[in-house]
């Protein structure tokens, strides 16, 4: 995969793309544990979005940089 | 030395820990708010120099504007904050491309634009208005500067974007993550809390024991409670799937609570009425049936009312509900026994058609309250969302300041050519921002020019002593961790904010270094001193120019609370009580905070509230009825009573927009006439006020009537001054 991309003559890195891509999955995936009442079995549900974002974030990073 | 009893170690130990955690709840939350400003801060300005952005201090500047106490209010702020950066930086973008070789039109381009935003922050009053007031100034801040070199304003744009969307990034991460104050648990305890002390001041005033400032403080108290959950509400959206579940569900609690407080408003009314008339034998005969709902509800009177406790009192009420009509039936036969005059039935009618109104919105409150427990329920499903009011002048007023300090600063910039004149201007239009969503603009920029006084006093001492001695991220952070502190200590007490958050900004701006630092004292004292002017500029504009805490404001807001009961009467029937409700309030709870420290007006704001309340909620009721009416002749538009309603609702428009004395009479005998049209209709059905159509609306029309003679009432006097004037020679 290229490391950057040229955006109307803005050249930034791959990895802002894959930000957003990953804060679009995040979105996905909260709104589904949320629709299915999950969050209450955990202690702390805004530490559990924060993991699952870095965890997609990271999957899709290292897909780049690897 | 003796060790101490048992008992009394107990006991010591226990004093120490209550003092703990009675510290932990007030204090304590305060010194971990701050601590996290300070973590967020550190962890934004290092990311952002080991970035290389060009301006670390924007992105640490972003931290001290998005910080709050509760998580959900922090993601609301960075979620407006992001759009309103994104929106200011295009417009900017725009506008240096359209005049970037004319800077008077390019100023006055800007001063329209400012001027727009401001109203608009005005109108919002939220944390939407928040997003505007950067709308406003992003476009200053970037543009000011790259009005010299218009080449490099794009790239100037897209690092403010990416320097604020870190700053958003780690306050938000850092709020939400470490030990999180959340606004969803703020909010249900204040939803539980709520009730509480409805319940006592319903007892309270079913049993007669309340006083009227004691009424009128716990409806203020009411009012204030029904406004700042519903801006919650709106908070709570962004931070908890839990209650982003529930969002319908609470906002028809809110809406519901409204309504329960105006009906509990009205009983009290007629009830404060009677008493006040010595009328003994309909107090005594309406009295049993108030006993059993204030036993009813004392379990419930003083503590916080749980999702299982809603259930409870949802059966209690239900219970109550369903006994009423066979009570009120034998309550009448021992009443019509007294042998009562024509009104003293009227009353005891309309009081009990009341306290049946509200049993059953409260029955309905309750379901709803018991119905958050569930994930999914039926009552989600509500579409009449909370209206908020503002009076378009005080927008516009603000807009116009706003433009005119841009105007006046940025003529004088182009006409002096002082280096420092585009920091001025651009200061100005933060601060008239960022003053313009408070009550007080005038106080919040006079605080802020303090805040910035002490930040450039203290900046100066650390950027030409302290930093040139020191190397390295940590020591800089030791440096700048103290200001931060006091700064954060500050802009947690309400009475000094605008203190603290001018210092925390202002000494960011101005002192905090970027990766190549520059010692330049002449630049430095000259940028402060127009940080200082510009903010003054803002506060004696903000006292000269239409100031919003003044007369006029008072008396455009009174004229369009009365303007609710014209709403009232000629709105659209469908969601309209709940929009008459909150938007009465929300005028109300303005006018209110801008009448602060004059608690004559206060209390004639609060007045004229209760009067609109009341015969608007009546009006609705009335409406309500008719539009639900069976097919049947004795109910024909046609019919006179319903022409002798038209005809008093005419005459009502007519009093509520134009007050006097003449108008007042008119109404009274509209409403008069109309009751006695009722009366002489026939009606197919018994007269049971839960059968018959016809009862209910001679207990609303009763009602009216009352609530426009009430003593208490400013519409009373209108009376008296007119009658005063009349015997005076």
């Amino acid at each position: 995969m290229p490391r950057e991309i040229a955006f109307h003559g803005l050249y930034m890195p791959t990895m802002t793309l894959m930000f957003l891509i990953a804060a679009a999955l995040a979105w996905a995936l909260d709104r589904c544990l949320a629709g299915l009442d999950l969050y209450r079995f955990f202690w702390h549900p805004a530490l559990l979005r924060l993991s699952l974002f870095v965890c997609l974030f990271g999957a899709l990073a290292l897909s780049v940089y690897r | 030395m003796t060790p101490l009893p048992a008992p009394l170690r107990w006991l010591h130990s226990l004093e120490w820990r209550r003092g703990f955690f009675d510290w932990a709840r007030s204090d304590g939350v305060t010194w971990v708010y701050i601590f996290k400003v300070l973590l967020a801060a550190f962890l934004t300005l290092w990311l952002a120099m080991r970035l290389e952005l060009p301006q670390p201090r924007t992105a640490m500047i972003t931290v001290f504007i998005v910080m709050q106490p509760q998580s959900g209010q922090v993601f609301a702020k960075s979620f407006y904050r992001f759009l309103g950066t994104l929106a200011g930086s295009a417009v900017m973008v725009l506008l240096i491309a359209l005049f970037a070789q004319n800077t008077e039109l390019f100023l006055g381009a800007l001063a329209i634009w400012v001027g727009i935003c401001t109203a608009g922050a005005t109108r919002n009053r939220n944390f939407r208005a928040y997003g505007f007031v950067l709308a406003g100034y992003t476009a200053a801040m970037v543009g000011l500067p790259a009005l010299a070199h218009p080449d490099g304003a794009f790239m100037a744009a897209v690092w403010r974007v990416l320097e604020i969307s870190l700053g958003i990034l780690c306050s938000t991460l850092v709020s939400a993550a470490i030990l999180p104050q959340t606004s969803s648990a703020a909010m249900r305890n204040a939803l539980y809390q709520r009730f509480g002390v409805f319940a006592l001041f319903v007892t309270d005033g079913l049993r007669g024991r309340s006083q009227r400032d004691e009424f009128e403080n716990t409806n203020v108290r009411f009012i204030a409670e029904a406004v700042g959950l519903e801006g919650l509400r709106s908070v709570t959206v962004f931070e908890d799937p839990h209650m982003r579940r529930r969002n319908g569900r609470l906002s028809r609690l809110n809406s519901e609570f409204m309504s329960i407080t105006t009906r509990f408003n009205a009983l009290h009314q007629l009830l404060a009425r009677l008493r006040a008339d010595e009328a003994d034998h309909v107090v005594a005969a309406i009295r049993p049936g108030l006993q059993d709902l204030a036993e009813v509800l004392d379990g419930f009177s003083g503590r916080a009312l749980t999702s299982p406790d809603a259930a409870r009192l949802v059966n209690l009420l239900s219970a109550y509900k369903n006994s009423l009509p066979a009570k009120v039936r034998s309550l009448r036969a021992d009443f019509q026994e007294t042998e009562p005059t024509e009104a003293e039935q009227l009353d005891f009618h309309t009081a009990y058609e009341l306290l049946y109104r509200f049993v059953d919105d409260l029955h309905n409150y309750a379901q709803t309250h018991a119905s958050l427990a569930d994930h999914r329920h039926a009552r989600e499903d509500w579409d009449q969302a909370y209206t908020p009011k503002t009076n378009w002048l005080a927008c516009a007023a603000a807009g116009l300041r706003a433009s005119f300090i841009l105007i006046v600063l940025g003529s004088y910039w182009v006409a002096t050519a002082w280096p420092s004149g585009a920091t001025m201007t651009l200061i100005a239009a933060a601060t008239v921002g960022l003053s313009a969503a408070t009550p007080n603009p005038k106080r919040m920029a006079f605080q802020m020019a303090c805040g910035t006084l002490i930040g450039a006093l203290v900046g100066f001492v650390e950027m030409f002593f302290v930093f040139p001695l020191i190397d390295g991220f940590p020591l800089l952070c030791v440096m700048l961790a103290p200001v931060i502190i006091f700064g954060a200590f500050l802009a947690s007490r309400p009475q000094y904010a605008g203190v603290g958050v001018g210092l925390l900004i202002f000494f960011s701006t101005g002192s905090v270094p970027d990766n190549l630092t520059v010692y330049n004292p002449y630049s430095f004292i000259n940028d402060y001193i127009a940080m200082v002017i510009g903010m003054l500029v803002c506060a004696a504009a903000g006292a000269i120019i239409l100031p919003p805490n003044s007369r006029w404001l008072w008396r455009r807001l009174e004229q369009d609370l009365r303007e609710q009961v014209v709403y009232a009467i000629s709105g659209k029937l469908k969601g309209l009580a709940s929009s008459f409700e909150s938007r009465t309030r929300d005028l109300l709870h303005q006018a209110y905070g801008l009448a602060a420290g004059q608690p004559q007006v206060q209390r004639d704001l609060l007045r004229w509230m209760f009067v609109v309340l009341e015969v608007g909620h009546a009006i609705i009721e009335l409406r309500k009825e008719q539009a639900i009416l069976p097919v049947h002749p004795a109910y024909a538009e046609s019919q006179p009573w319903r022409q002798a309603i038209r005809v008093m609702g005419r005459s009502l428009v007519r009093l509520f927009l134009q007050p006097s004395a003449s108008n007042l009479e008119r109404g009274l005998i509209a409403v008069d006439h109309a009751i006695s049209r009722v009366q002489a209709t026939d009606e197919p059905f018994a007269p049971h006020f839960d059968t018959s159509a016809l009862r209910r609306v001679k207990s609303y029309l009763h009602f009216i009537r009352t609530s426009l003679l009430d003593p208490q009432s400013p519409l009373a006097a209108l009376k008296g001054a007119t009658q005063g004037a009349m015997n005076a020679p």
